[in-house]
């Protein structure tokens, strides 16, 4: 039994052991930061100034509409992502020749830095040498070209174009893998009962995957709370902050307002409500289906 | 007839798909193999006039992009086999057996999830530093490790769940030593899962930036999208180079996805449904 | 000292020959771009040449993160001997203590009394000690393709502001995608605001360009907010898209004649030489404002050492040569500035051609062209362009009235000590 733990423990080590060190003790250092004040010019003399940075930071009048950004882009992200992936993976669950080679084609977005995403679509989608606006304007679809990025009107929508794109293939494999998994009697005895495909839709694919869908829909909500590279690399927040996420005005702290302990009182603000939201997902979720 | 509209609808929206997917791949290949002069013309020149290969061969030799090539597939290769080995022990003893810890160790798999790398960066580069790593290719394997291992142990575990017990169990009873039956049983089923861990950290590692931004210094030692991003910056508007270094860095994720694709399918299968 | 450093040097050299063993200069650059690396490159392997046994590691970060990295860095006390440091980063890095006072080299070198006037002072902006060997000054000027303007016969350059404003709207039309002004709205866009917006004054500080001469904030002055108004219209004759451009995509949109006025710095010079040729552009002074006068600021960049570098007097040897008249010369042209040594314009008949045009009247003509300075040494700079920035696009997107831009920037600056 002593031997089993301790090979338990040895087992458990070099997970643990790394997470430690890079990430839980970094935290502390983060949190304590946090209470610093911490800028280029007393980097080497921080001082400790109590909850001035959060205060800073949540009196700031931009910071609402900051969170609501955040909502905004999180939601419709994962939203048009799992919707999208969704029905792609509809389309692909029957096997058809070629299949492997067009996964492989499209799927490759996933598989781009969220750096070179944001290069990439930043050219396509600027409002006058894009080729997008270009495209649109020969096909006859718009007379003068539109602002992607640069109008706060298209700016988030832009956006979260970009991310769904980037997006569908995760969901795709994800769901794509939980639909071949279920049962084909399931099918079978609803074809016999009569069933429309809309209802075998329903009743029974949409129920057999729920469990996929749930905890596929929460690590993807953490990681584009997360993911600044997209919005950074195109807008950097802007125009006029109507893209600003969270993650982005974090950034944006470090590197424009040169302020670190400002920043890490967001990285734990950033923390805390992605705990706060994780737990009560969770809660609201289905507890059997969802098992940690 | 029903069913004729149906794949007809089907076919449909296989094409429209491949279109919104590939145009951005198809511009960036086609910039790439375009002469200088005509990725500024204006109005935009869509085909090449002839076919240039004077942006690889900038890549290639100005800015020694074989060496970050080197770089980031020994970073990536290494961290990505390490991460897959560890997430591999954690996740199977997180699967099979009951202590004390087990939960608050599973919530802390999730937790790591949520922490904004902006957060951790500063403390990290003061402790690397402190211990001499910085500027070591060592210092970003042990972070993209790190990573890669908590994400790869929530996988691992989760496949593992939907794993039967009894295969081990069988061997156990022929005489297998616990860590034989795993080597010998259950490995070799699991391998297509393995296959997903390897992939996902993989190509999380390739991508990596921003870290490796601040922790890498010299030239010969930078990673490839360390590299692209250098191109951008300040007056970084060589399009055609930059869109080469693009499809250059997108080779190495692209080839390792389509070979591990249909592994991670069988993989997530299992995995997804468990939760 | 000089006989002090000469021995090191020797001993140094000595020992280098003896063992075989070099010395590793580690050089940091900011303004890391492809060209920009090719020419410091070919600069340090001419260094290495004339000195066996040293060798120089150059470090380039891409821009966006140079900053931040090489404060970190400095502060850690990571290894590194050179590091470049601009106008805008000079105090921080001063302030940390991290920085070698180069008084003691400059009193010996016979480099000092051949710099351009003003350079040193510049230099000396935190606590009147030079904490760098600036390399080469940025002035802002205006450029622009008369090739594109010629066609609406305008074959001059604007000489005001005014001016400047009735060509970009004569030759703004949006439908042949024409436009007027190179407008830049992100990323440090915080000079072209207000090259524009002083230019509706006449008694700016020349130590001070947020201040007027008798020390009250320019931005509560009526004539601030006619600047702001003046640089709204002239956003009007720019595609909307430029709320979100950068250095980059002014460039892309001037190369392609989109928008062929535009200010800038002259390390656009080396760029538009190669994507564009230097025959088809050309330069002139700033346009001259309401207040008959326009206020340029000297911008420089330059080399520090590091204040725990090991190899400090082979460090001031490579700053001594990177700004010998030759090199200067070499690093002004490719890369393009304006070269620091006064020497170096009479060397090289480069820097009296045409191209330099704007900056030859600008700095022969104190009366109307009246050099000024940033706050750089404010504590508040470093947040300072954020704020600028993100309050002037709501500004420029009608969803902030000017008048409360300009009492968001006056108690900025309030709170950060500046104004009567």
């Amino acid at each position: 039994m002593k031997r089993l733990r301790f090979w338990i423990f040895l087992m458990l080590l070099p997970t643990f052991a790394l997470i430690f060190f890079i990430n839980l003790y970094p935290l502390v250092r983060g949190g304590v930061i946090s209470f610093q004040r911490l800028t280029v010019f007393t980097l080497n003399r921080p001082r400790f100034i109590g909850f001035e940075n959060y205060r800073t930071l949540i009196t700031d009048p931009n910071f609402w509409n900051i969170i609501l950004n955040t909502v905004v882009w999180i939601f419709f992200s994962v939203l048009f992502q799992l919707v999208f992936g969704f029905i792609l993976a509809l389309l692909l669950v029957k096997p058809f020749k070629g299949r492997g080679l067009y996964m492989g084609v499209v799927f490759y977005p996933w598989a781009l830095s969220g750096f070179a995403i944001g290069l990439l679509w930043s050219w396509i989608l600027n409002g006058q040498f894009g080729i997008l606006n270009d495209i649109l304007i020969k096909l006859h679809l718009i007379k003068q070209p539109i602002s992607f990025l640069s109008d706060p009107r298209f700016a988030m929508f832009s956006v979260i174009m970009i991310n769904v794109w980037y997006g569908i293939p995760f969901f795709a494999i994800m769901l794509l893998a939980a639909l071949q998994s279920v049962p084909k009697e399931l099918y079978e005895a609803a074809q016999i009962d009569g069933a429309t495909m809309w209802h075998r839709l329903v009743r029974i694919t949409i129920p057999c995957i729920k469990p996929a869908i749930t905890s596929t829909v929460l690590l993807r909500i953490i990681w584009v709370m997360n993911f600044p590279d997209i919005i950074y690399g195109t807008t950097r927040g802007g125009p006029a902050g109507a893209t600003n996420i969270l993650s982005v005005q974090m950034i944006n702290i470090v590197y424009y307002q040169n302020n670190f302990g400002k920043a890490s009182a967001l990285g734990i603000i950033i923390t805390g409500v992605l705990l706060a939201f994780s737990v009560a997902y969770l809660i609201v979720a289905e507890k059997g289906a969802f098992e940690l | 007839m029903k069913y004729r509209v149906l794949s007809i609808l089907r076919v449909l929206g296989l094409i429209v798909y491949l279109l919104f997917a590939v145009f951005p791949l198809v511009w960036i290949i086609l910039t790439s193999i375009k002469p200088i002069n005509e990725v500024y013309s204006f109005p935009i020149k869509y085909l090449p006039s002839r076919i240039s290969f004077d942006a690889y061969r900038y890549l290639f030799s100005f800015a020694r992009f074989q060496v970050y090539f080197k770089n980031s597939f020994l970073v990536a290769t290494v961290s990505a086999l390490f991460s897959t080995s560890f997430s591999l022990m954690s996740g199977y003893v997180l699967s099979r057996f009951q202590f004390k810890l087990k939960h608050f160790l599973l919530l802390t798999l999730f937790f790591v999830q949520m922490l904004p790398t902006y957060l951790l960066m500063i403390p990290q580069f003061t402790m690397f530093s402190k211990l001499k790593l910085t500027n070591t290719l060592l210092s970003i394997v042990i972070i993209y490790t790190g990573f890669g291992a908590a994400f790869g142990a929530i996988m691992a575990r989760a496949f593992f769940k939907s794993l039967p017990k009894e295969i081990e169990e069988a061997a156990w009873i022929d005489g297998c030593s616990r860590f034989e039956a795993l080597l010998k049983v259950v490995l070799p089923v699991f391998l297509p899962n393995v296959g997903a861990i390897f992939s996902f950290c993989f190509v999380n590692s390739w991508n990596e930036v921003f870290t490796a931004v601040l922790f890498i210094h010299s030239d010969h030692k930078m990673t490839v999208p360390v590299a692209l991003y250098s191109f951008v910056s300040k007056a970084g508007i060589q399009w055609n180079v930059m869109a080469a270094g693009i499809v250059v860095a997108l080779l190495p994720t692209v080839l390792v996805f389509a070979i591990a694709q249909r592994y991670i399918i069988q993989g997530l299968t299992q995995g997804a449904l468990k939760g | 000292m000089r006989k002090f450093s000469f021995v090191v040097l020797i001993v140094l050299l000595f020992v280098g020959l003896v063992f075989a063993e070099t010395v590793t200069l580690r050089v940091i650059q900011v303004f890391t771009s492809p060209l920009r690396t090719k020419v410091l490159e070919e600069i340090i392997s001419k260094f290495e040449a004339q000195n066996p046994g040293v060798k120089v590691e150059l470090i380039s970060p891409p821009y966006e993160t140079a900053y931040q990295k090489i404060y970190l860095m400095v502060s850690a006390e990571e290894p590194l001997d050179i590091v470049e440091v601009g106008d805008w980063s000079l105090s921080a890095l001063a302030s940390m203590g991290k920085l070698l006072s180069l008084e003691p080299y400059l009193a010996q070198s016979q480099l000092t009394g051949h710099l351009v006037p003003g350079v040193l002072d510049a230099a000396r902006t935190y606590k009147n000690t030079a904490y760098l060997l600036p390399n080469a000054i940025y002035v802002k000027t205006l450029f622009f393709r008369p090739e594109i303007t010629s066609k609406y016969n305008l074959n001059n350059a604007p000489a005001t502001m005014e001016q400047l404003l009735e060509f970009c709207r004569a030759i703004t039309k949006p439908e042949q995608n024409q436009y007027g002004f190179d407008f830049r709205g992100k990323g440090y866009p915080t000079a072209f605001i207000d090259i524009v917006m002083t230019s509706f004054f006449d008694d700016i500080d020349p130590n001070c360009m947020y201040l007027k001469k008798d020390g009250k904030l320019i931005f509560e002055d009526k004539r601030a907010l006619d600047g702001i108004n003046f640089y709204l219209e002239l956003f009007k004759t720019a595609p909307k898209d430029s709320i979100n451009w950068g250095f980059d995509e002014q460039v892309n949109s001037f190369v392609s004649g989109i928008t062929p006025y535009l200010f800038q710095d002259p390390d656009t010079v080396g760029l538009l030489n190669e994507l564009l040729g230097s025959d088809r552009y050309r330069t002139a002074p700033l346009p001259l404002g309401k207040g008959g006068k326009a206020y340029p600021t000297i911008g420089f960049a330059g080399w520090g050492i590091t204040s725990y570098s090991k190899y400090k007097d082979i460090a001031w040897k490579f700053l001594e040569f990177f700004n010998s008249p030759e090199i200067n010369a070499l690093w002004c042209k490719d890369y393009g500035a304006l070269p620091v040594d006064m020497r170096v314009y009479d060397i090289d008949p480069y820097f009296k051609s045409d191209i330099f045009h704007g900056w030859t009247v600008m700095f022969g003509d104190t009366q109307h062209y009246q050099f000024t300075k940033y706050p750089l040494d404010n504590e508040a700079w470093s947040e300072w362009n954020e704020l600028h920035e993100s309050t002037m696009q709501q500004v420029l997107l009608g969803k902030m009235k000017p008048e409360t831009a300009l009492k968001t920037w006056a108690d900025f600056w309030k709170k950060a000590g500046l104004g009567k």
